[in-house]
């Protein structure tokens, strides 16, 4: 499954008959897959039942956003519907279909019913049928057109995808629910800046044997992307002393690039460097420290609170002087945590000479 | 309740199916930096609990119909609470009923939330996670995913549950110094972390596969210009995630600083309430002893008279002590900056990895 297909070919459609007053639209359409929805879709296709149908393919809606214009939508999230299929007759559960659309609905109001997705790759007359159930104006996505995302999910091969939307095509009136012709429609999966971290945790399970990988922690993650663009590095730095060694072809593109990369690198003092790189060190190494001791302060002020103080004769004085005797040290405690207090908020000034004070 | 977990395994680790992790991340980043929250649902075998699918609860959609700015704070505590609300006990019941006869495991596993620079150790958490886990043999976990820290770099995912010991003083309600003491419980006993594996289905390794993985191995052909190759970018792999090198730590360190300032403004005024009641306690017993000398002497003439001597424990009628305020929030509280701390530490630790890299770039000849 390619991420973007380059260039698309967008077919005029036949119009469908119009209801009068609502023009179905036909301007072109491109679909938008964000991850979780593929992830969904596939999640489903392995929780098929194989037991009682004869079929082979399982069928979910698709939800999502339309753009205004109605160019484009994203499918952000999905929902399996059961279904059964054998030689001559399919049975969608419709109710199904229109309860959890509408609890979906209520955690997610601001998408909308865009079409529906199927396991297989095949296209036959069910697939006309449930079609035309989606893009009709009572059940469905009328005047904008359903989407029909087909994903292969045979196990050893590659996995595929293809998007449709329908025209309306009837060879006689009695077969037009039955029949509608698919026009393929260019797809793109696209994930956001704050998908990006999830999926790198998820694919750097794909190697391993088990499929499991546990979540790591920031200075391991750096220390991989470090590793990373040394290798990097030094395949750059390889290429270019083979082509000074008029081993390889050269390539101007890639030399104005490369000018281009290292050009970027910033022309400063080295002094000035210096001193920066001292004070924002020290920085954020006085915050590290204060953040500490606050830490160790409230540490302490929670230990006083609940310690047995064993001063008192009696069991009855101890019990009421241990009482004070933690309120007292708690306040103590507090008044340091106080102080404290005043030097992280230096800290979070950045003031580069603040910090410091308490630190003394 | 300890006794309904001891009897069979207890949970020791989480494992999350890829699609979980997605969805999560999609609802939590959507809603930022309003509070997201949601159901999970799965199955635990032999101490693995297994997350396999998870949904959003509803919530009235504040930011969405005005967008006045403090509105999100509205909208958060909404959906803070919404894991224990009633309307959406129906709601997770309805869906899961739903999702069983698609063949997802029909078994609520526990609740996810959002955050924000770790600032998630609230009561809000302790109630939701309380409500999950008050029924009798169940394995319930609370996902915390911080948004923030995970634009950053890392995915930050976290499951948590609450010890039997937290579980069974919430219980009672009892958070005085003196059940404390007694009960040795201390805010690093409150939650227990649990580790967390990400798992994939066959599919969707093959899936992954497929997208845009390692730097192909082969030689590509020469580009014919510049602006080709900046018009065709070649793939960036997803892993590893070269955000991570990003060096902009200052705006997370400040946040995190003001963060530490709240928590210990709400440590002062846990410490006044505190000793505005050891005062009162005090007031109170001054008064008490005055009280019981008055009716020693009072006894003492009454004996010379020859009459009986009046009663000396009239004063638990006549006086009423102060309750003591409950420890709870000063624990959280304490929770909650041991959480921050780390979170700097680990903050400093990258940080000045990256910087000491970039130094060394800058002015090679001095390292």
């Amino acid at each position: 499954m390619a991420v973007s297909t380059e260039s698309f070919l967008h077919l005029a459609r036949p119009l469908a008959p119009a209801v009068i007053g609502v023009q179905p639209t036909t301007a072109p359409l491109n679909v938008i897959l964000q991850p979780q929805a593929v992830f969904s879709i596939l999640d489903h296709a392995i929780r098929r039942d194989i037991r009682d149908t004869q079929s082979t393919r399982v069928i979910g809606a698709l939800l999502g956003i339309r753009s205004e214009d109605g160019m484009e939508v994203e499918v952000r999230n999905c929902f399996a519907i059961p279904h059964t299929e054998n030689e001559d007759q399919v049975e969608v559960d419709v109710e199904y279909q229109k309860n959890m659309l509408a609890l979906q609905l209520k955690a997610n109001p601001r998408e909308v019913l865009l079409g529906w997705y199927t396991t297989s790759l095949e296209l036959n007359s069910f697939s006309a049928l449930i079609q035309n159930f989606f893009a009709s104006p009572e059940t469905g996505t009328f005047p904008h057109p359903a989407v029909h995302l087909t994903v292969s999910t045979e196990a050893g091969k590659e996995i595929d995808a293809k998007a449709y939307i329908s025209a309306p095509v009837g060879v006689n009136a009695e077969r037009a629910a039955e029949s509608c012709l698919f026009i393929p429609v260019p797809y793109e999966i696209r994930y956001g800046e704050a998908e990006k971290s999830g999926l790198e945790l998820i694919s750097g399970a794909k190697d391993s044997e088990n499929r499991a990988a546990p979540v790591v922690s920031d200075i391991e993650g750096l220390e991989r992307a470090v590793d990373q663009s040394i290798d990097l590095l030094e395949r750059v730095s390889e290429y270019v002393s083979s082509v000074l060694d008029e081993e390889r072809e050269p390539s101007n593109a890639l030399g104005q690039f490369l000018m281009n990369a290292l050009s970027l690198a910033p022309k400063v003092d080295a002094q000035d460097i210096e001193r920066d790189f001292n004070n924002h060190i020290q920085d954020v190494l006085v915050v590290s420290y204060l953040a500490n001791t606050i830490r160790t302060q409230i540490d302490l002020s929670q230990r006083l609170a609940t310690a047995t103080l064993t001063m008192g004769g009696s069991d009855a004085l101890a019990a009421t002087g241990g009482g004070e005797g933690g309120g007292d040290k708690g306040q103590r405690g507090g008044q340091r945590g106080g102080k404290r207090g005043g030097g992280g908020r230096g800290g979070g000034g950045r003031e580069p000479r603040e910090p410091r004070e308490p630190a003394e | 309740m300890a006794d309904a977990i001891s009897k069979d395994i207890p949970l020791n680790s989480v494992q999350i199916e890829a699609l979980v992790v997605m969805k999560i991340v999609k609802a939590c980043s959507a809603t930022f930096p309003t509070t997201a929250t949601g159901a999970l649902v799965g199955m635990d075998v032999n101490g693995t609990l297994q997350v396999t699918n998870s949904f959003p609860f509803p919530t009235a959609d504040v930011a969405a119909s005005d967008s006045h700015p403090n509105d999100h704070m509205a909208a958060s505590n909404i959906a803070a609470a919404a894991p224990r609300s009633k309307a959406n006990g129906t709601y997770q019941t309805e869906m899961i009923k739903y999702l069983r006869e698609v063949n997802v495991d029909a078994n609520g596993v526990g609740w996810y939330t959002s955050a924000n620079m770790g600032n998630f150790i609230n009561l809000g958490l302790i109630e939701n996670q309380f409500h999950y886990q008050k029924e009798n043999n169940e394995k319930t976990i609370a996902l915390v995913h911080d948004v923030s820290r995970s634009s950053q770099g890392a995915l930050s995912l976290r499951a948590f549950r609450l010890s039997p010991t937290f579980m069974a003083a919430f219980k009672e309600n009892k958070f005085t110094t003196e059940i404390m003491q007694k009960s040795k419980l201390t805010y690093k006993d409150i939650l227990v972390e649990l580790p967390i594996i990400v798992h994939n289905s066959h599919l969707l390794t093959s899936f992954l596969h497929q997208l845009p993985a390692e730097l192909p191995k082969k030689d590509l052909e020469y580009p014919s210009s510049l602006s080709e190759l900046t018009a065709n970018p070649p793939p960036v792999p997803l892993y590893p995630n070269l955000d991570a090198l990003d060096l902009s730590i200052d705006p997370f360190l400040e946040r995190t600083c003001d963060q530490l300032l709240d928590s210990i403004e709400t440590h002062y005024t846990e410490l006044n309430n505190f000793q505005y009641f050891q005062r009162q306690l005090a007031r109170e017993q001054t008064k008490v002893t005055a009280w019981k000398t008055k009716r020693a002497a009072e006894n003492a003439t009454r004996a010379t008279q020859k009459l009986a001597p009046l009663p000396e424990d009239e004063w638990e009628r006549l006086f009423k002590l102060p309750t003591e305020p409950s420890r709870l929030e000063g624990m959280l509280n304490a929770k909650q900056v041991e959480q921050y701390s780390r979170q700097v530490d680990g903050f400093t630790a990258s940080i000045s990895g990256k910087m000491f890299a970039v130094k060394s770039n800058l002015l090679p000849e001095s390292s």
